[in-house]
């Protein structure tokens, strides 16, 4: 599949008054697919926004490359095809909602009053359209964010934290919208704080901690290594030193014994031994590592440059 | 061309809600209107006093409205992020500044068009139409002091495109204060022969480097009638062009730096 975003060894530095030289974001390698929805990870000032600035052309990188769409970045032949959602936008407050996005249209050539009604009607603003932005609330600015992001049909949508600080109804509006924009198609890159999010509708990611990516790739795949809890009770001690497991873990509880091993091993093996030494299997609990677990272990591990 | 001209729209509506330009201009527009009034306390001719004040009101209420309107023009994108989402279209930064620049002269053409317009009501008033030529004679001073406001406004988008708000404002402000009072001194200074050629040197570097807004000040030829400026038309043309020109090169250094600036 083509790549939508492609960087090489992207730099961008700083030079700091007594630190010297920062590099914000270090020889970063990234690669998004077309059609994907792809989560951009990383703790505050990780460089996540510096690299959304870098890929749309709004700041400069130091060194290396980057390719949006096949072509260089900066290349306003690809403004055309890609749209911006910042964190916290602000826009124009004395417009309304058609009003601003008849201002964001006509930067395209977009003349088209139909267009701005459907797309208002697709992010379920249509009926406060003629109302001004300075009385939307926090989820409709970022929905007629969203809508001006459609304008001109873009096949990349770059949306920076795009559900912060919404209500929980708002965030699920936002997250369809999201979705609705992978069927449709499209690319969506999505920097966010929201990992729950990020993992609903995420196909992959990549974790960046203090400029360097961390990790990258499939979320399936990332988030395998989880592990599973089996509580038992009446298990004779002589079968415990049987569980030849790996990086398994046995507690004894009052209620009787509980085996957490990773999820690479067989339950069922294990679950037919107790049985057959007369014992109770009382719950097997998979525990599915979460995004919040590899993120906390990513940025967390030493080595990763700090 | 429609970015322009869409962005240069848009900074039009912001600036007409802006409450701090439209107080100030409100201020203006009231000592237009009592100006009539202070005839009275000149001893001088009433219509003297009350073209100079009249004048002097729209050139000072301008002045202020140009710098508040300019200084804070790139700055205020920048921090309400409404950049991003502009440049991120396809928008040339140059296409983005000369939008903004637009979009301040005609905030400036209207509010000193609506000064202008109850200056020349006024002016009537007070004079019972005597002499109808004297209005359009008078309204020649606006006229001069928006080419002025132009330029002004230009050295405040020049200089917000690297420096933040409040230096900015002094720093144009004191632009305006010395290009229009330097030249003047320069013109002494050159004419006197006592002057170190070193001081002579100087004078003429500032002179040629600084914006010369004196150039505008036609309010003595509109005050005392018998003043003329010969050759009316080539004067006003010249520094028109003077004013296009200076106009261009601050933008055009402008452009060059906010092209190259991190936003």
């Amino acid at each position: 599949m083509a790549a939508a975003i492609e960087t090489k060894q992207l730099t961008k530095s700083y030079k700091a008054r007594q630190a010297g030289t920062i590099n914000v974001v270090d020889h970063l390698d990234l690669h998004v697919e077309e059609g994907e929805i792809f989560g951009f990870l990383g703790p505050n000032g990780a460089g996540k926004t510096t690299t959304i600035k870098m890929l749309l052309g709004i700041i400069y990188p130091t060194s290396g490359e980057g390719y949006v769409l096949g072509k260089e970045i900066g290349d306003m032949d690809v403004h055309r095809l890609i749209s911006y959602l910042p964190e916290r936008p602000y826009y124009y407050e004395h417009m309304t909602g058609l009003e601003l996005l008849k201002f964001y249209g006509s930067l395209f050539g977009i003349t088209d009053k139909e267009k701005f009604v459907q797309l208002l009607e697709k992010v379920n603003l249509h009926r406060d359209m003629t109302k001004p932005i300075s009385n939307y609330s926090k989820g409709m600015q970022q929905r007629v964010g969203l809508a001006q992001s459609l304008l001109n049909d873009p096949k990349l949508l770059f949306l920076d934290e795009p559900t912060g600080g919404l209500d929980p109804i708002a965030h699920r509006e936002i997250r369809d919208l999201i979705l609705s924009f992978r069927d449709e198609g499209r690319t969506v890159f999505i920097s966010s704080h929201e990992l729950s999010e990020v993992e609903l509708i995420c196909d992959r990611v990549a974790i960046i901690n203090r400029g360097v990516i961390a990790a990258q790739g499939k979320l399936t795949e990332l988030l395998k290594g989880g592990r599973i809890e089996i509580t038992a009770e009446d298990v004779p001690a002589s079968l415990l030193s049987d569980f030849n497991i790996v990086d398994a873990n046995i507690r004894t509880l009052p209620s009787g014994l509980l085996l957490d091993m990773p999820e690479e091993n067989d339950p069922n093996s294990v679950i037919d031994a107790i049985r057959a030494h007369k014992g109770r299997v009382i719950s097997v609990v998979p525990r599915r590592k979460r995004l919040e677990d590899l993120f906390v272990e990513t940025v967390s591990t030493p080595g990763v440059k700090s | 061309m429609r970015p322009i001209l869409s962005i240069a729209a848009t900074t039009v509506g912001e600036a007409i809600r802006r409450r701090v330009l439209l107080v100030i201009l409100l201020i203006g527009v009231l000592f237009i209107v009592v100006a009539p009034g202070l005839g009275i306390l000149s001893a001088r001719s009433e219509t003297t006093v009350l073209r100079a004040f009249m004048l002097g009101v729209i050139q000072g209420v301008s002045m202020i409205i140009a710098v508040i309107l300019t200084v804070y023009m790139i700055p205020n994108e920048i921090e309400r992020r409404t950049i991003y989402t502009i440049l991120s279209k396809p928008v040339q930064r140059w296409q983005f500044l000369v939008g903004k620049y637009l979009g301040a002269v005609l905030s400036l053409l209207l509010m000193m068009s609506m000064m202008s317009a109850v200056m020349g009501v006024m002016f009537f008033l007070q004079q019972q139409s005597k002499n109808p030529g004297e209005i359009a004679d008078l309204l020649k001073g606006p006229a001069m002091y928006f080419i002025q406001m132009c330029l002004l406004a230009a050295v405040g988008i020049f200089f917000s495109t690297f420096l933040p708000p409040l230096v900015n404002f002094f720093l144009s402000i004191g632009v305006f204060l010395v290009g229009t009072f330097f030249n003047p001194l320069f013109q002494t200074l050159q004419e006197n022969k006592n002057t170190a050629p070193m001081v002579k040197l100087i004078a003429q570097g500032v002179n040629t480097f600084l914006p010369n807004f004196a150039n505008y000040n036609v309010q003595n030829p509109i005050i005392n009638p018998t003043q003329q400026i010969q050759n009316e038309g080539r004067y006003f043309l010249g520094v028109t062009v003077y004013g296009v020109v200076y106009i261009s090169i601050l933008l055009i250094i402008g452009i060059l730096i906010f092209d190259r600036r991190e936003v």
